[in-house]
């Protein structure tokens, strides 16, 4: 049931008696197939992870530049609220979805 | 009956948590299983005395469109149960279902194409109801794919989408009996059996087999991943996907 290696040569398991191409190409989208849809699930969820954390930490950010406006840091102060208009002009088409 | 194991089932939070149980089991089966069916195919098929090493592509094209054909009915369930009971998770999986199956709709026409080319001599063959009728699937999944981007509102798109899934159901009973019902080029299914040899024989159907296994695991950790993917977007402001993501 469970017959031999049918290959005795590498060239042999290459060419697949005469149809190589076919064989391969066929092997190829597979294999295409296969890791595209485990390796992009896994890239989308890192780019959410970093989405999240660039979110908090520009969040905590203005929270500190809000802090700081008494001690006169007023650079700080302008550069939160130019990141956070920037967020604002991002988001918007973002928004309709 | 009791039927609060379906609803926590259908909450966000329980199948995450659930899936994180179950991933690193589904995912070493399928790596095992479809490591030795690829082997096994690659290495072990005798040669078929019509087809020679070409039943080596049948296996991949099998278990691929096989398994194409549980798309629709699982994107009708999937809808019926998000009209019928508002589960939100129903909706997230039906929606990734649709761009898995467009993939395994395209591998199969593929597939069956590079075999066709020498095995019949042609790649396509259009007055063929078994091709035509798994090429209309391709389209309609790239409907609901596009219907869904197309639809601002989320509750308007799932209808739809439910719709269209039943249709494609109607199709899937074509595809699959279309073999019986015209005379066409494609071969029926063999009749498998531990006596029969060449592509009807064990050394043929076992491998293929386990391909199907393999490619069926595959569907569901693919399926599994992105649909926690969207879990996680959507309830991102919920107070437990933050702390998750906080620690990841």
């Amino acid at each position: 049931m469970l017959a031999e290696i049918q290959f005795t040569s590498l060239a042999e398991f290459l060419a697949m008696g005469g149809y190589g191409f076919n064989v391969w190409s066929v092997y190829v989208i597979f294999a295409v197939f296969v890791i595209v849809n485990l390796l992009a699930p896994l890239h989308r969820r890192k780019q959410i992870v970093r989405e999240f954390k660039r979110r908090e930490s520009r969040q905590s950010q203005n929270v500190t530049d809000f802090d700081n406006l008494e001690s006169g840091n007023r650079q700080e102060d302008l550069q939160g609220q130019l990141n956070e208009s920037r967020d604002k002009a991002a988001n918007l088409p973002g928004d309709r979805k | 009956m009791n039927w609060t194991w379906f609803h926590q089932l259908g909450s966000p939070k329980s199948f995450y948590a659930l899936t994180s149980q179950w991933l690193p089991w589904l995912v070493t089966v399928m790596v095992i299983s479809m490591t030795a069916a690829l082997v096994w195919a690659l290495l072990y098929i005798p040669p078929d005395y019509q087809q020679g090493y070409t039943t080596r592509i049948l296996v991949i094209h099998v278990a691929v469109a096989g398994t194409s054909l549980a798309f629709f009915p699982l994107m009708a369930v999937a809808g019926t149960i998000t009209l019928v009971w508002r589960i939100k998770l129903a909706d997230m999986v039906a929606r990734n279902a649709a761009t898995l199956g467009a993939w395994f709709s395209f591998v199969t026409l593929a597939t069956g194409s590079l075999w066709g080319s020498v095995m019949w001599g042609t790649w396509w063959e259009w007055t063929d109801a078994r091709l035509v009728s798994m090429l209309f699937q391709f389209f309609l999944l790239l409907a609901v794919i596009a219907l869904r981007s197309a639809m601002d509102d989320n509750d308007k798109a799932a209808k739809a989408c439910a719709l269209l899934s039943i249709v494609g159901c109607i199709n899937v009973v074509i595809i699959k009996y279309s073999v019986e019902w015209w005379n066409v080029l494609h071969q029926p299914n063999s009749p498998v059996g531990m006596s029969n040899s060449g592509a009807n024989g064990p050394e043929f159907w076992l491998p293929t087999l386990l391909m199907v296994v393999a490619v069926y695991l595959f569907l569901t950790v693919s399926l599994i991943l992105s649909t926690r993917n969207e879990i996680l977007h959507r309830e991102r402001k919920a107070q437990w996907v933050r702390e998750l993501l906080a620690a990841s």
